[in-house]
């Protein structure tokens, strides 16, 4: 065992999973009741985001204001601590700047954006560890965050990363796998099989995307469950408590 | 590979302990659960009936509604409508609220209510130092800043909901107007309960005015003008039509931006109680009621110390007691 196995004969990937086997996803909502609107925390794996919402809101500039609909602005935060290695990284990085652009894009189109003109809507994710994914655990924070800000929107967007290893798909991959293999993003809304988003940084042959997206996306499907516990449980309690006064 | 399975292990029945732990507190809980209409979340089918007329919260294609927001459903005749667990403020005509002055414009003081959009107020809609009424002229505009500038607190009544969403105000009544000799705070607007009086006098000489959106001005109350109830036995007893009232005394003074000289350390101190229950209230999500905040007053008195107030027993210990005197009296 020189060479790091990516995927051993018996199935078995570098931390044991199968290939079509997703990491530990929880998620909690609400966890900053008293500084945003909305806000919630996402664990895939290794990887931690906190998202806050703020809005919708009056703009600051008056070149955020849209007549016919919010304006959604996304600012991210990697904290330097966030890797095995330490590390500043400045906003402005391409790739940042380029999963800020995606994110925006994505939620301008599932936000019901015609109700809330005039209006703001800026997103915090802080980005506390990353191993993989990132984009992905990223979009699911926001999709939480914003449904707890009670911001309208037509359905949750759901998201995982996959990779393509010879001609496995291999789900949900961890911060190695990601070196090493060519990976695809998606985020389907609710339960359907309509794409969001979709990320390809680098090659993936395309007799074998098939198979992948199609694992993929009952994989949001599966994560777009949890999440939806998450939601009710949290609801339920919140309700119950207002029913006591 | 066309078998699109996912296998997932999620930890193992993680809610169930905490649900339990409520269970335990107070049996009545899981009663509440059961009857109250259980939440949807976005993307859910609420109904396939087209008979259903689609309102807020909700969206329709094909003959087919779905709630947009995760909360509860409300059916009012045929109107569907989905209520939001969470949210900002949604004005309504007639609500008394507390606002700060974002912008001085064109005949207009843009307000920060809380809202998704600042509200307006406009010049035509504020009383004149002096009381006249008369139509305003181009002088008033020029000294617009003297009255209201930005960042200045003010509390007014929602008039209209313009159209497009954006609520305009009006300070047209002596209990409107700008905000002094007080403290600032602020809840969220679901724990304001609407009731017919939104501003009071509360014990230790401290007056309140209860934002409806969830802002709330706590502060020393004013002598020669009380602002509820008695205020109307005055005003009765005397025979005086407000008309005169406003004249005499809507002087320059209601626009002044200095703070009484004799605001006392024990009305500091009162402010300050106050403001710590009302934070209790809110921290234990309560809705908060003029009543709530008497019987958190006379349940704080036990704590001298006005910081030990904000540590997280005290503020449950202060909510538990205000629950307990409202069964004994047979509320809720």
């Amino acid at each position: 065992m020189s060479r790091m196995e990516l995927y051993s004969p018996e199935g078995l990937r570098i931390d044991g999973r199968r290939w079509n086997e997703l990491r530990r996803f929880e998620s909690r909502i609400n966890t900053h009741p008293n500084s945003c609107d909305g806000s919630s925390y996402v664990e895939q794996g290794n990887t931690k985001v906190i998202c806050m919402v703020q809005g919708p809101m009056e703009p600051s500039s008056r070149s955020q204001a849209d007549s016919a609909g919010a304006t959604i602005e996304v600012n991210l935060s990697v904290a330097s601590f966030s890797t095995f290695e330490r590390k500043k990284r400045s906003k402005s990085e391409k790739r940042m700047v380029e999963m800020k652009a995606t994110l925006e894009r994505t939620f301008q189109q599932s936000v019901m954006c015609h109700l809330y003109p005039r209006t703001l809507i800026s997103i915090d994710i802080h980005v506390l560890a990353q191993d993989g994914g990132l984009l992905a655990s990223m979009a699911n924070a926001v999709t939480l965050a914003l449904i707890d800000a009670g911001v309208a929107m037509y359905d949750y967007v759901s998201c995982i990363s996959v990779g393509l290893h010879d001609q496995t798909p291999l789900l949900d991959l961890n911060g190695l796998e990601e070196q090493d293999i060519s990976t695809l993003t998606i985020g389907v809304i609710g339960k359907t099989e309509k794409l969001a988003l979709l990320m390809l940084e680098d090659k993936m042959p395309l007799d074998h995307l098939e198979s992948t997206l199609g694992i993929a996306i009952a994989a949001t499907h599966r994560i777009r469950d949890l999440m939806d516990d998450e939601v009710r449980k949290h609801g339920n309690l919140r309700s119950s408590k207002l029913a006591k006064n | 590979m066309e078998v699109a399975e996912v296998i997932s292990i999620t930890k193992p029945s993680s809610s169930r302990p905490f649900e339990d732990v409520d269970d335990d507190n107070d049996s009545d809980v899981e009663m509440n659960n059961t009857t109250n209409q259980s939440i949807v979340t976005p993307g859910e089918l609420i109904t396939d009936d087209p008979i259903w007329m689609k309102g807020h919260g909700t969206y329709f294609i094909n003959d087919k509604t779905y709630s947009s927001v995760a909360g509860t459903v409300s059916r009012v005749n045929r109107l569907l409508s989905v209520i939001p667990i969470r949210g900002r403020y949604q004005p309504e005509t007639g609500d008394h609220i507390v606002g700060r002055i974002t912008e001085v414009g064109n005949k207009r003081w843009k307000v920060d209510i809380g809202a998704k959009q600042d509200a307006v107020l406009m010049l035509g809609s504020v009383n004149l130092p002096g009381g006249i009424l008369r139509r305003k002229s181009e002088t008033d505009e020029l000294q617009m800043r003297n009255f209201l500038k930005e960042g200045d607190l003010l509390n007014a009544e929602v008039q209209t909901i313009f159209n497009n969403g954006i609520a305009s105000l009006h300070t047209r009544s002596l209990k409107y107007g700008k905000l002094r000799n007080g403290i600032f705070l602020k809840v969220p607007s679901s724990l304001i309960i609407k009731s017919k009086n939104h501003a009071f006098d509360l014990t230790g000489n401290i007056s309140c005015v209860l934002g409806v959106n969830g802002y709330i001005w706590l502060y020393k109350t004013n002598v020669n003008n009380p602002t509820s109830n008695n205020n109307n036995n005055n005003s009765n007893n005397s025979n005086n039509p407000s008309i005169t009232r406003l004249e005499e005394e809507s002087s320059w003074e209601i626009y002044s931006d200095k703070n009484d000289t004799t605001i006392t350390n024990s009305i500091r101190s009162n402010i300050t109680r106050y403001y710590n229950i009302i934070k209790a209230l809110s921290y234990c999500e309560l809705g908060i009621t003029e009543q709530r905040i008497s019987m958190g007053y006379e349940a704080s008195l036990a704590y001298v110390n006005l910081g030990s107030l904000n540590d997280k027993d005290a503020m449950e210990t202060i909510c538990q007691d205000i629950i307990n005197n409202e069964k004994m009296r047979g509320i809720n």
